[in-house]
């Protein structure tokens, strides 16, 4: 839902700088020349939030804000004074009125934008209905960290992938990229000079652009204490160096939102292939269950009525596998879907020692598997 | 007659520069220095006196009051061509958004920078401990402005420089009793 911010100031300039100030974030922006005309807009447009100046004619904004605390349906709305006038008199004369914060012209966009969003949710444009993007879709993840060699080693670490790492070796470098483009993820290493990483942590967290990037600390294993300040600090990520890339590329999935289940579906030919990969633990599993009952109803909706469930490349099967391989078998009988399973040797093998799999029979290709349903 | 001033030509040197840096640095972009300080009186100036500025540059003038401890009124004299940039840094627009015809934007434009020049001289002196409260903003237009002297304690005029182009401060003030 959109922002609605309601300027009041009898300056068009003024509303025009509130107007682009805001142009980025998805608001609604009202106008109004005085308090007459404000009471009116706000008793109309009920915003969420008021920017009132003080100094206008017909109805100055301290009159205006008197009215506005006095009226129960409009009381609530909370109100930002944009002013020039900042003597003590009249800081006080307000502030007992009941205002959320006060900014004395002359002002950077950015302060607006900042106050504005400590008070009510501001989000950037577009992100009120978000595309969900997937995962083999490109983002862009930033990382701060004054080691090359770790830049390098996480830039490598997701070649395979299309994701863009930009790395930066300083606070303020990452504050640059952060305005130019938003990243879609931030690493940031804990182990940065004077505590910068926390530093830098409260900066991205306190900018209304950036509040919602997911922050991932960095960290060696045994530095303790540097992890529990991060922890405090706000971080809800760790990653540990040496760094687990299978572990740190679903966790920033899972943290930018990302679709990941074209990773384990693929769709085609009249089949669904269920894909299971050969690190197949119990996130992975979890991961993959979590996908299962949308795709095999796409699958439904698009006319497939045969499932592949492929595990030639798991290394090893475990409970959560064959936990997984039962429930899915399950929905396919209760859609009167048909399936088929593959294995390699060593899935093959293993399946005979549990009491569940013992008896489930296994094709060696794809091809047979097609051939058997 | 004058009156004894409180407040010395230093410290009101001080409070026009800050307002100045102050508003054309934060909205702006730009910084501006004094380049000539006139002080004037009833017996220097009976006759009043031309603005130190071409006379024949067409100029906008904007002026605010203040009422309070002290009262007295501002006026800030722009050659039109310094007006029309400002407008166009503050709203992001460029001159021919604007157009040459449109006074009113270019108004209320330069109206708000001197309500924010004015502001910030006035609550410097709110810090020195004179309360007073502002008037709404008043625009002029025209050429060769000649200043008349006027019954007041203090006036000073500031000549500023932004990027070779002018622009004067005219302060007046006297202390309420």
């Amino acid at each position: 839902m959109r922002l609605k911010i309601l300027t009041v100031d009898d300056s068009k300039t003024v509303r025009i700088i509130v107007k682009k100030s805001f142009k980025g974030f998805d608001c609604e922006i009202t106008e109004a020349q005085n308090g007459v005309e404000g009471l009116a807009m706000a008793a109309k447009v009920n915003p969420d939030i008021i920017l009132l100046d003080i100094t206008m004619p017909v109805m100055d904004g301290v009159e205006m804000l008197t009215k506005l605390k006095s009226d129960p349906t409009l009381k609530s709305i909370p109100v930002i004074m944009l002013t020039a006038e900042a003597g003590r008199e009249n800081v006080m004369k307000i502030a007992k009125i009941g205002v959320r914060d006060y900014i004395v012209k002359p002002f950077k966009e950015d302060v607006l934008v900042d106050k504005v969003s400590r008070v009510v949710d501001l989000r950037p444009a577009g992100e009120a209905a978000p595309v969900q993007k997937k995962i083999d879709d490109p983002i862009d993840i930033l990382v701060v960290d004054d080691k090359p060699a770790i830049i390098s080693q996480i830039t490598e670490g997701f070649s395979h992938t299309p994701w863009n790492v930009k790395g930066v070796s300083s606070t303020g470098e990452a504050i640059d990229f952060c305005q130019k483009k938003l990243p879609d993820c931030i690493i940031i290493s804990l182990s940065l000079a004077e505590d910068a990483a926390i530093t830098l942590f409260r900066i991205i967290r306190s900018n209304a652009k950036t509040k919602y990037v997911p922050l991932f600390g960095l960290s060696v294993k045994t530095a303790v204490e540097e992890q529990a300040r991060a922890q405090q600090a706000g971080f809800s990520t760790i990653i540990h160096k040496p760094i687990d890339f299978e572990e740190l590329e679903a966790k920033i999935g899972k943290a930018v939102n990302l679709d990941a289940s074209g990773k384990y579906f693929q769709m085609g030919e009249g089949y669904m292939t269920v894909k299971l990969p050969k690190s197949c633990n119990a996130a992975v599993v979890n991961e993959i269950s979590t996908y299962l009952k949308v795709k095999t109803s796409e699958a439904v909706n698009a006319g497939i009525a045969k499932i592949i469930f492929d595990a030639q490349n798991v290394a090893s099967l475990n409970m959560d596998v064959i936990k997984l391989l039962l429930h899915s078998m399950k929905t396919c009988r209760d859609l009167s879907l048909r399936y088929a399973l593959t294995g390699n040797d060593v899935v093959i093998e293993e399946s005979k020692k549990f009491e569940e799999s013992k008896d489930w029979k296994f094709c060696d290709s794809l091809e047979t598997a097609k051939a058997s349903i | 007659m004058q009156q004894t001033f409180p407040i010395s030509d230093e410290e009101l040197e001080a409070l026009a520069k800050n307002s100045i840096d102050s508003v054309f640095s934060t909205m702006l972009d730009r910084s501006a220095v004094v380049k000539e300080v006139i002080k004037v009186d009833e017996t220097s100036h009976s006759e009043g006196m031309q603005l130190p500025m071409d006379a024949n540059t067409p100029m906008i003038a904007g002026t605010v009051g203040f009422l309070g401890n002290l009262t007295g009124i501002i006026y800030i004299f722009m050659e039109l061509p310094l007006a029309m940039e400002a407008t166009c840094k503050l709203l992001d627009m460029e001159e021919s958004d604007i157009g040459a015809e449109d006074h009113e934007l270019v108004n209320d434009a330069i109206g708000e920078l001197t309500n924010m020049i004015v502001g910030t001289f006035k609550n410097d002196l709110s810090n020195k401990g004179y309360e007073c409260r502002m008037t709404i903003p008043s625009i002029l237009r025209g050429s060769n402005f000649s200043i008349e002297p006027a019954e007041v304690a203090l006036r000073r005029i500031f000549k500023f420089d932004c990027d070779g182009r002018s622009f004067v401060i005219d302060v007046l003030m006297k202390e309420e009793n």
